[in-house]
């Protein structure tokens, strides 16, 4: 059937669709630059992380199906962690990793008709020594990367995940328009919740097309958590640990939130 | 290509050599003596050239080594780190050979770490220390052949166990042994058990109830002590202002003490 190439061409216009369909629902996540680091937001389930370490000064989100998601990370895991074991913590660079490792696997699985794609949308950031050296990056589904780093493109220091492209869109027009890169993370923390809420209401029936009004924004937001977990973690510059990585809790994420 | 590989040497004598026979026939390991009928097979003296201590005070644990290095009879460095984090909340201070020890400590931090992002938690206790008894005990064939001998001291900090700060001291083959108040290994420790245990029955107060500065003092004075008589140990080098290394490890992770911290109670103190 797909020796023709026009059949392999549908079988993966098909493929595009379902995968589509399945990550539609993923609950957005934020990734901001704020004045100490980087900082990864997302609202949803209790029961199911979506936030990880993946080593000392990389961060992944991730929206998708969890065994997928639980493969992938742990091979990023695994490299990086050969890598610096073998020589050191500063030879572990997240864009090689996405270039190199993961894209590579992702397209293979996805273009490989016969075998079963990654469901999983990967959001990741590594922090520099300076803001300028920070590196936003996401590896979709089909393998194709998306970078926000050192180069000479103008820097927008945040990067964005959600379920479906209208909705990722409308999230970074609403950082565009409100992200300040040294802002504390108490204001971090409220933008990326927001954007967040504006990710969410793109998605599903009665997705927006048009970003709301601020009120509209967290009157949603606020609706939401009080069904769902919120989810977040840090990547600080100037942590005296080695491992710039911390998840914050909950309760220190809620009071932070402003109304 | 001047040499034959390994393999092709015709002075390799194949699978019954292993590397550290291989190392000693070529000059570049110091030949420990053979245990001979003599000495009732008793003879093979290894080397631990340092002091280490540890004890529990009112703070947590406070773990301190001297800096000097020794090959032999020759002091080869006085800036050494025998103190070492392993994580936020762990140290491991070692005595024995550098090489072996410093790789197990990097082989500890990496395992640890891998543990905590692959299955998203913090390995137990148990775990930790485990898995440097199982890395002492893979490394005692190099032990019998003279090199590579560690003894390490662990102490960590677990919110979650009772008691909260825990303190294992260990064998060369690897069996660990939980202290309740302190533990001491290398050359210059009998000198240092010797006064950790006069100080915690009839000192001013127990260890465990002693504030930091006054268990910094003690630390220091331990380790001046063992110099005194240990060529091995460095102490406190007072021309040089080369002072021991301590780190903390309490509820909040670990401290290392400013040389200046350390050098004020030296002076208010111990010298």
């Amino acid at each position: 059937m797909i020796e023709e190439p026009y059949r392999w061409v549908e079988a993966i216009a098909n493929r595009r669709e379902y995968v589509e369909t399945q990550l539609a629902q993923g609950s957005p996540i934020a990734a901001v630059g704020y004045r100490d680091g980087i900082l990864f937001l997302t609202i949803g389930r209790r029961s199911r992380q979506k936030l990880y370490e993946i080593y000392d000064r990389i961060a992944m989100g991730a929206i998708g199906h969890p065994g997928d998601i639980e493969r992938l990370r742990l091979a990023a895991i695994e490299l990086a962690s050969t890598e610096g074991f073998t020589r050191s913590a500063a030879d572990v660079s997240l864009r090689r990793l996405a270039h190199y490792s993961l894209s590579p696997v992702m397209k293979s699985a996805f273009e490989q008709v016969y075998g079963p794609p990654y469901l999983a949308r990967l959001l990741f950031a590594e922090i520099g020594s300076t803001p300028k050296e920070d590196l936003f990056l996401s590896v979709d589904y089909d393998g194709s990367i998306a970078a926000d780093g050192p180069s000479a493109q103008p820097r927008q220091r945040f990067a964005v995940l959600s379920g479906s492209k209208a909705s990722s869109q409308l999230m970074e027009k609403f950082l565009q328009q409100n992200h300040a890169t040294d802002a504390q993370l108490a204001d971090a923390l409220t933008l990326a919740a927001d954007a967040w809420a504006v990710g969410q209401m793109a998605l599903g029936e009665n997705a927006i097309k048009e970003l709301p009004e601020r009120d509209a924004i967290r009157k949603h937001r606020d609706e939401q958590l009080t069904n769902s977990g919120i989810e977040a973690a840090v990547l600080e510059r100037d942590r005296k640990s080695a491992i710039r990585y911390r998840p914050l809790a909950e309760e220190e994420l809620r009071a932070n939130l402003q109304r | 290509m001047d040499k034959p590989p390994l393999a092709l040497d015709p002075n390799f004598s194949g699978a019954s050599e292993d590397f550290p026979a291989l190392l000693r026939r070529k000059g570049l390991l110091q030949v420990a003596p053979e245990p001979t009928a003599a000495a009732g097979g008793h003879s093979f003296v290894p080397t631990e050239s340092t002091t280490i201590l540890a004890f529990k005070f009112a703070g947590g644990v406070l773990v301190a080594g001297d800096r000097r290095a020794t090959a032999g009879n020759t002091v080869v460095y006085d800036r050494a780190d025998k103190v070492l984090e392993i994580d936020r909340y762990s140290i491991m201070a070692i005595a024995g050979v550098p090489a072996t020890a410093w790789e197990m400590a990097r082989v500890l931090e990496h395992s640890f770490q891998f543990f905590r992002r692959t299955q998203l938690q913090e390995m137990s206790v148990d775990g930790k220390v485990r898995a440097l008894s199982k890395l002492l005990r893979d490394n005692f064939g190099f032990v019998i052949q003279g090199v590579g001998i560690v003894v390490p001291i662990f102490a960590t900090y677990d919110r979650n166990s009772k008691p909260e700060a825990r303190l294992y001291f260990y064998d060369a083959m690897g069996a660990q042994f939980e202290v309740t108040d302190y533990a001491a290994t290398g050359s210059g420790s009998p000198a240092v058990r010797g006064i950790l245990y006069y100080e915690n029955n009839w000192g001013a107060k127990k260890l465990q109830e002693l504030n930091e500065d006054e268990a910094i003092a003690i630390a220091l004075r331990a380790l001046d002590t063992a110099a005194e008589a240990d060529t091995s140990t460095g102490g406190v080098d007072r021309s040089g202002k080369i002072f021991p290394l301590i780190k903390i490890v309490s509820r909040d992770g670990i401290t290392t003490l400013p040389e200046e911290q350390i050098a004020g109670i030296f002076k208010q103190r111990v010298a």
